[in-house]
Order: C-alpha cells, then sequence, then structure tokens
C-alpha cells in the first residue's frame, strides 16, 4: 500500500474560547478528492490550520507527504496550494504583483499559467486588490492556489463568493487538476458540491469526526426533505412506507424526512389527496440530527 | 523577497520621513552663523534660563556659540526623539500588521519559516532605521559646511551619531518584540510611542532630580545624551552593552515567540 498523502493520528486541538478539534483521526490517499463537512464552526477550518502549522497540535500528530506537519512545515508547503475560506490580500498590490510574489516563494516560474487560469476565471490581473470585489478575490485565491501546481490542495469553503458560473469553470478546473494526479482537500459546508467533487468524505461535527465515507455509500443513504401540500393534511397515510425518517404536519403542510426507495415513495403518495410537492435535499444539520444519532 | 516587498512597501515613508529629518537639520545649521555672531546675548539668555531646565536640556555643559554644541542643544534632540518614533512606528507595524489585516495567511501557507518571517522582517527595520541615519549623516555634513569657520569634530559627531544609531535600534527592537507578541496593530503603535515618550520623559527627570538619577540607566535618550558625549568624547561602554544587550535580546526573543505562536486570523 502507497503511503497516505494526509496522514491525520489523534489530532488534538484546544484553545481558548474555540471548541477546537478532538482526537481527529483520518488518511487521504494520493489523488482523490476527499470532502471535509460539517457545519461552520465544527472545526474544519481548525483542522486546516492545524494542518499548515498555523497553530500548533495540543496532541496527537499528523503528516502530510509523509512529513511531519510541524518539524517540516516548509517543505510540506512548498508542494500546497491553499485556498483560505476568506481572503485577504496586501491592499497595495495588484493581482499581479499578488500572484507573482506567489510563486517566488515557490520557485515557479511558468508565469504564463497566470494568465491562463486569470483569464479562465475572467479575472483582471491589473487591478489594485482593495478594488476587487469579494467574488474577485476569492478569485485570485483560486489562482494563487493552483498556479504553482501542488501536489495537494487544501480549499476551504472554496465556493463562497462564486456566481454558478464560475463555480461551474473552478469545479472544471479542479478536475484537470485531479487529473494531473493532484489530491485535493475540500472542504465545505454544502452536501451536494461535495457530491458533486469528492470520493470520499469525512464529516465532522462539534470538534469531532463523525464518520469516514464514501460519497457513493452517503448517496446510497440519501436523504430527501418532502413536503406534500394539501387541503387535509391528516388524511394522507402513508404509515404502509418504509424509511420515512420523520413526519410532521404544520397547517397545510405535511413534512417528511425520508430516506427510503424513491419510487415506492412516488407509488405511495400517488393517490393521496395533495396540490403539490417539493423534494429537495435536507441541510446539513438535518442529517446529523436524525440520521447519525440514529447509528 | 519577504525583504524586498517589506523594503518597498516602507519606502515611501522612509522617504517622508528623511526628507523631514534632512529639512530640519539643514535648516537648523543654516541659521547657526547668524546666532553664532550673537553668542554674546545668547549666552546671556541661556544664563537667565531656571537651572533644572538648563540641566534637563544639557545645556549647563553645552554652548550655543560652537557648531556641535549649537547641534547637541538644537538638533540631537530632533534626531533622537524624532528618529525614535520613526523607528519604533515602523517596527510595531511590520510583524503585527500581517495579524491585524490577516494577511499573514498567505504569508504562512507559503514554503517559509517563521523564523525567516521574522529575520527578513527585522532585516528590512534594521536597514530602514540604518539609512534613515545615513540621511541624517549626510544632512549634518552638508550642513556643517555653512558653518565655516566653526571647528567642528567629526570623530565626537561620529560617536554622537553612533549613539543615536543604537538608540533607534533599541527602540525598535523593544517595538518589534512587542509587535511579534500582540494581535492588533493599533496596541502596538500606540504602546510603542508611549514607551519613546516615557524614556524622553525619564531622561529629563534623570537630568533634573538627583533621586531619580538612576533613571539614566533606564533611558536610551539617557545613553546618547550629547551634553555627555559631546564634553567628555566618549560613548560610556556600560551603555554601549545595555544596547546591544537590549537589542539582541528583544530580536530574539521575538524569534523564539513567534516561531511557537498559534497564529488565527
Amino acid at each position: 500500500m502507497t503511503q497516505p498523502i494526509v496522514d491525520i493520528k489523534q489530532l488534538t486541538k484546544t484553545y481558548g474560547k474555540s471548541r477546537g478539534i478532538s482526537n481527529i483521526t483520518f488518511s487521504i490517499e494520493e489523488g482523490e478528492v476527499f470532502g471535509f463537512i460539517g457545519p461552520n464552526g465544527a472545526g474544519k477550518s481548525t483542522t486546516i490550520r492545524t494542518l499548515l502549522n498555523f497553530i500548533f497540535p495540543t496532541s496527537g500528530n499528523a503528516t502530510i507527504f509523509g512529513k511531519d506537519i510541524v518539524k517540516q512545515a516548509k517543505a510540506i508547503r512548498q508542494q500546497i496550494g491553499y485556498l483560505p475560506s476568506e481572503i485577504f490580500y496586501y491592499d497595495d498590490m495588484k493581482v499581479i504583483d499578488l500572484l507573482r510574489y506567489s510563486a517566488s516563494f515557490h520557485h515557479y516560474k511558468n508565469l504564463g499559467r497566470i494568465h491562463e487560469l486569470s483569464e479562465r476565471l475572467d479575472l483582471d490581473t491589473t487591478r489594485k486588490i482593495e478594488d476587487l470585489s469579494f467574488g474577485n478575490r476569492k478569485k485570485v485565491g483560486i489562482v494563487q492556489a493552483l498556479l504553482h501546481e501542488p501536489k495537494l490542495l487544501i480549499l476551504d469553503e472554496p465556493t463562497g463568493g462564486l456566481d454558478p458560473l464560475m463555480q461551474n469553470t473552478f469545479f472544471e478546473l479542479l478536475k484537470e487538476e485531479r487529473s494531473k494526479g493532484t489530491t485535493i482537500f475540500f472542504s465545505s459546508h454544502i452536501l451536494s458540491e461535495v457530491q458533486k467533487m469528492c470520493d470520499r468524505v469525512a464529516i465532522i461535527k462539534e470538534g469531532a469526526l463523525i464518520k469516514v465515507e464514501s460519497v457513493e455509500n452517503l448517496l446510497k443513504n440519501n436523504l430527501k426533505n418532502v413536503t406534500l401540500t394539501a387541503s387535509n393534511p391528516a388524511a394522507i397515510n402513508l404509515s404502509a412506507l418504509s424509511g420515512v425518517i420523520k413526519q410532521e404536519t404544520a397547517g397545510t403542510h405535511l413534512k417528511l424526512l425520508y430516506g427510503g426507495d424513491m419510487k415506492k415513495l412516488v407509488a405511495a403518495i400517488a393517490d393521496a389527496p395533495f396540490n403539490d410537492i417539493l423534494i429537495e435535499e435536507p441541510s446539513l444539520e438535518e442529517i446529523f440530527i436524525h440520521y447519525y444519532e440514529k447509528e | 523577497m519577504l525583504f524586498r516587498r517589506e523594503f518597498k512597501r516602507n519606502l515611501r515613508s522612509l522617504i517622508i520621513w528623511s526628507i523631514i529629518i534632512a529639512a530640519i537639520i539643514l535648516l537648523y545649521l543654516s541659521i547657526f552663523p547668524e546666532m553664532a555672531k550673537q553668542q554674546h546675548s545668547l549666552d546671556e539668555m541661556m544664563s537667565s534660563m531656571p537651572e533644572g531646565m538648563k540641566k534637563a536640556f544639557g545645556m549647563d555643559r553645552l554652548t550655543m556659540g560652537t557648531a556641535l554644541g549649537f547641534y547637541g542643544i538644537e538638533i540631537h534632540l530632533m534626531n533622537t526623539l524624532l528618529g525614535s518614533i520613526f523607528a519604533a512606528m515602523l517596527a510595531s507595524n511590520i510583524v503585527a500588521k500581517e495579524q491585524g489585516e490577516k494577511t499573514i495567511e498567505f504569508l504562512l501557507a507559503k514554503p517559509f519559516t517563521r523564523q525567516q518571517i521574522i529575520t527578513e522582517k527585522w532585516a528590512a527595520v534594521f536597514t530602514n532605521v540604518l539609512i534613515f541615519n545615513i540621511v541624517i549623516v549626510l544632512a549634518s555634513i552638508i550642513g556643517f559646511q555653512f558653518t565655516k569657520g566653526a571647528d567642528v569634530s567629526y570623530s565626537t559627531f561620529f560617536l554622537l551619531e553612533s549613539a543615536v544609531v543604537l538608540m533607534h535600534l533599541t527602540f525598535a527592537s523593544v517595538a518589534f518584540l512587542i509587535s511579534t507578541i500582540v494581535k492588533r496593530t493599533r496596541t502596538v503603535v500606540s504602546s510603542s510611542l508611549a514607551l519613546v515618550f516615557i524614556m524622553y520623559f525619564f531622561s529629563i527627570i534623570a537630568g533634573v532630580s538627583d533621586t531619580f538619577s538612576f533613571l539614566k540607566y533606564v533611558s536610551p535618550f539617557k545613553y546618547a545624551e550629547a551634553a555627555t558625549i559631546i564634553t567628555e568624547n566618549d560613548f560610556d561602554p556600560q551603555y554601549i552593552t545595555i544596547m546591544a544587550v537590549v537589542i539582541v535580546g528583544c530580536v530574539l526573543a521575538g524569534h523564539w515567540y513567534y516561531s511557537r505562536k498559534d497564529i488565527t486570523v
């Protein structure tokens, strides 16, 4: 078996007011797109900052490329592209200056790639950082992270601030990087984008790792929120249907959290007296509360 | 890379401060010949000043009649005070600013150790202070040409100036240490400036009061006192040692602390 790109063992960080993380253990294999999901404040950024040695672990350890994250931080960072969730760059610099500055740290010489990437993302490199909108700053962050063709990309909530069109371009760029063999560590609180991109996901909640699972499995257990609108929702009887995790009635709405076969649901409600139906993805919170607590 | 970036970033402020100090030095030295002509009335005026004030500003030992005496009373104050403010402000911003403006996340994700960050940032402070002092020296040498006839001992002048460089670096190193520790830029700048003014205040008290004369060991303004250096043509090795220890100590402590601290933005 080859050595994992990221190998985290019993990693714990407690500090001050923040919740921190406790006993996180998982590993990411080479070439994998690994999702890291959890609600805001669950400890995703804390884990990433510990991996990048912005903060020091309280106990436990981790390696990236087989190197210790504390002792060999510099060598590790040579091969890492990091996109923070909020981008703060030097206001006095132009986009192009910032990107050149970034490349110079990595001794990366192919500066033509700056223009390739900027063009793809529709980013004007002659503008000053301080004049950029939130979304454009994010684009600078993306180019900065991808520019030096790192072996490992660490992306912390990368799609925030990007419009849907740009998100598509961004995912295309990630797919291209992945086809070159780049490993991607992708943190997000949006389940759907993780499902779209990732091979496996780690789910974190309140600083603790709940589960590491392949997206395939996650999809198999896929849950849907089903809302039926009816003049008399009490008349709808779904007791014969298996896979209903939660059922509640509010006014003219009957809400279901459903985890069973979709066809059976459709068949079961086909003759029910409802006016409208809405099927949507449950929020991550709902999954945590209703699915993982049951397990 | 970082050094170049820091140097460029602070260049404008360095130029402005250099122009100000050069203008002050040249302006003062250009009026010296006029002042020297009226030395008699000047001495009279000075002797009429209260004893405490004369002591505080070293006027009991220096005379306005000589170019260096005049330099020590009028210009040296500007060199030490303005230079210390410049050095302290520069150094207090240089590390804390990255954290205050959250740009440190960019730098920390680069293949660069914390020690390298601190070393290059200190090198930028050091270079800026040095250039500022070179400007002082050049402006002074040009200014002394106005005082034709007056005999300026350059060896004494350079002795005085070496004390000034050391004291600027002392303030810079203390501010630098604070900068590595504190999170918010505003607190660092104001505490560093407060430090400069308190030290200046101490030096005046040490000059006036015998009870508080021990303060002369505390205040770098006293270490670089013009009256002592010019009249005795000697820069007390005790003071050199204190300043060197403070500079090296603060920079090393900054290194040590910064490589261990959790940096969260």
